[in-house]
């Protein structure tokens, strides 16, 4: 059974992340200097202006949005086309290919866990704190499930276009450039950095129309928005996700397909 | 079904860019559209039954490893055909993956930061393996080998052995019919590779596993292969068993006699003058044979005798004869030296041609 390598690589995921404590710590550390920076920054951005709100959000609106982004980032960001170039450059790739599991499942669930930990371990203290300090600003009710379903959505859209850029190292043998790009383009379309909101119209728009804006923005509007979204609204966001996902996870598996072929092992 | 790889005619091509010199070089190659062709494999073809051991050698940058890559499904041949349990290898890999055990001697396939056992419980639930069968395999690795202990030990703090050992025991988890090591023994000291090759060796017994084996050490080879395949730039050069390789450079065996009581005291003329004695001694009796002659760092004369052409011992008796021999060893043609001339020859028609 599938499923049962699917709980096996998960289970020795989150063993591998519990070996490496201290860059749980490290990474929550980091997120921490992000916020203080990010919440100096967006502090002038307010003081600048004569309004109380921006694009109709005020600046609690902002920083909450931030927040809960960035803790998002460090469960859902897995370095997967790092670690594929890696594995390629090396050609250590041999040995995954030659597991009876799909080389993208293999990945897919091998970094699963390492997401699951990364939830428990700062994305529930984050909103925690959150709620305590705003005083109940995130609306707990159906909205939260359906964040916990969007975000894994995200997670799997956010994978399935790392793949597909992972995938282009078979080609280049080095990713460095293509990957910064990634991160760069995908952490702004996805109002990751910015939220959409602040996005010009025309923009806002356009980044509509690619898969992005479902990784960071639609989650995360489940918290910030929750009591005034809709049911139907709300399937509808989480059914446009779930569209991409399967678009963009065949998108891959053909793209990694067609590339096997150039398989060049590097090595011994 | 009488092979479980079957080879035949089988090429690899690589296509690389024509690399310029320099900074300028580099430039151009950013354009250049210039590719060459190497041939990394060419021509090859086999057939391997169950349950052998077949030592697949060749210098550095033989193919060794391209082949083997082939054979596992990770590259495609580009001429050719491969089947490896009667399955194209590179169709359905993942699926084929369940039937086949690899171990490369540089990299590992377990998780670096956990417990072997971890790694061990994981490939049991990928290769899909019951309970019965994990057991079993574990109860047979621990009464041929000291695993236990290392069964809670991280990969990451284990010695180059222990890590080989575990790679290997891991490979052979799930049973498969067929084994790729390759170089399994690299960088190993005398006593684990001695380990390994008992592991492999009884492991091919115990399961009748088919084990395909790369190695530049020629105790692997000595110690576990009834056959062997030599490659090199790509073309076979030589498959049979030990027994032939031998043969196949003549029936080869080395003379080794001690003329003096302390021939290790004298001085290097007087070493030369002794071999000079022993040499005119021989020719006059053999004319029409050919002979090697040398002396060794302790004083011994060597002589290398076909004995194809002339028996050893008629060499030994006529010397008798003539002078007091206060010793005398006899060496069998090492397989190491006839490796070792099969790859120079290779390399000699090379610039022959």
């Amino acid at each position: 059974m599938r499923i049962k390598s699917w709980i096996a690589l998960t289970r020795v995921s989150i063993m591998d992340f519990m070996q490496f404590r201290l860059s749980a710590f490290v990474m929550l550390i980091g997120n921490i200097i992000y916020l203080i920076v990010i919440y100096n920054l967006w502090k002038a951005i307010y003081a600048s202006v004569d309004n109380a709100t921006i694009n109709g959000m005020s600046f609690n609106d902002t920083m909450i949005y931030l927040v809960l982004a960035s803790a998002q980032f460090t469960f859902m960001e897995a370095y997967l086309v790092w670690m594929m170039s890696r594995s390629i450059q090396s050609g250590k790739i041999v040995l995954d290919l030659l597991k009876p599991v799909p080389y993208s499942q293999y990945l897919l669930f091998g970094l699963e866990g390492g997401n699951i930990c990364a939830f428990v371990v700062t994305f529930i203290p984050t909103f925690i704190i959150v709620e305590i300090i705003t005083k109940g600003y995130i609306h707990l009710g159906i909205n939260t499930l359906f964040y916990l379903v969007a975000a894994t959505l995200g997670m799997l859209i956010n994978f399935a276009i790392d793949f597909f850029v992972g995938t282009i190292c078979l080609y280049t043998q080095s990713t460095w450039g293509i990957n910064i790009m990634k991160e760069v383009v995908v952490l702004f379309l996805s109002g990751a950095t910015v939220p959409l909101a602040f996005f010009p119209e025309t923009l806002r728009k356009i980044v509509m129309f690619f898969p992005f804006h479902a990784i960071y923005n639609t989650p995360l509007t489940f918290l910030t928005k929750g009591p005034e979204l809709s049911l139907a609204e709300s399937f509808i966001m989480v059914g446009e996700q779930a569209a991409w996902v399967i678009v963009l996870i065949l998108i891959g598996k053909i793209f990694w397909k067609l590339s096997e072929r150039v398989i060049t092992v590097n090595g011994g | 079904m009488e092979y479980v790889i079957e080879l035949k005619n089988v090429d690899k091509e690589f296509k690389v860019l024509n690399r310029h010199e320099g900074l300028k070089g580099s430039f151009q190659d950013l354009f250049s559209r210039d590719y060459k062709i190497i041939k990394a494999v060419n021509d090859v073809s086999m057939n391997i039954k169950p349950g052998e051991i077949v030592g697949y050698l060749g210098p550095n940058g033989a193919g060794k490893s391209t082949t083997i890559k082939m054979m596992t499904g990770v590259l495609q041949p580009t001429r050719g055909e491969i089947l490896v349990n009667g399955k194209v290898p590179y169709k359905n890999r993942t699926a084929n993956a369940q039937n086949i055990g690899v171990v490369f001697g540089q990299r590992s396939q377990l998780w670096w930061s956990l417990p072997l056992i971890e790694s061990f419980k994981l490939l049991k639930d990928i290769y899909n393996i019951s309970d019965k069968d994990y057991k079993d395999m574990l109860t047979l690795y621990e009464s041929l080998v000291d695993i236990k202990e290392l069964y809670s030990k991280p990969v990451r703090q284990m010695s180059l052995g222990q890590r080989t050992l575990s790679d290997i025991l891991a490979a052979f988890l799930h049973n498969p019919p067929i084994v790729f090591l390759d170089e399994p023994t690299i960088g190993l000291d005398v006593s684990m590779k001695a380990k390994i090759r008992n592991l492999i060796k009884a492991l091919n017994k115990e399961k009748n596993t088919t084990v395909i084996l790369t190695t530049h050490d020629m105790g692997d080879v000595d110690a576990l292969c009834e056959r062997i395949v030599i490659i090199d730039k790509g073309t076979m050069l030589y498959d049979n068993d030990i027994e032939h390789l031998r043969s196949f450079f003549g029936a080869y065996r080395t003379l080794l006699i001690k003329t003096k009581k302390h021939p290790e005291e004298l001085t290097d003329d007087e070493k030369k003058a002794e071999l000079d004695n022993v040499e005119a001694i021989v020719k006059e009796a053999f004319a029409d044979k050919e002979f090697t002659f040398s002396s060794t760092d302790e004083g011994w004369c060597s002589i290398l005798i076909d004995e194809s052409q002339v028996r050893l011992m008629k060499v030994l008796n006529h010397i008798q004869e003539k002078i007091k021999v206060y010793d005398v060893r006899l060496e069998e043609i090492s397989t190491e030296s006839v490796i070792r001339k099969i790859y120079e020859d290779a390399e000699n028609m090379k610039k022959a041609n």
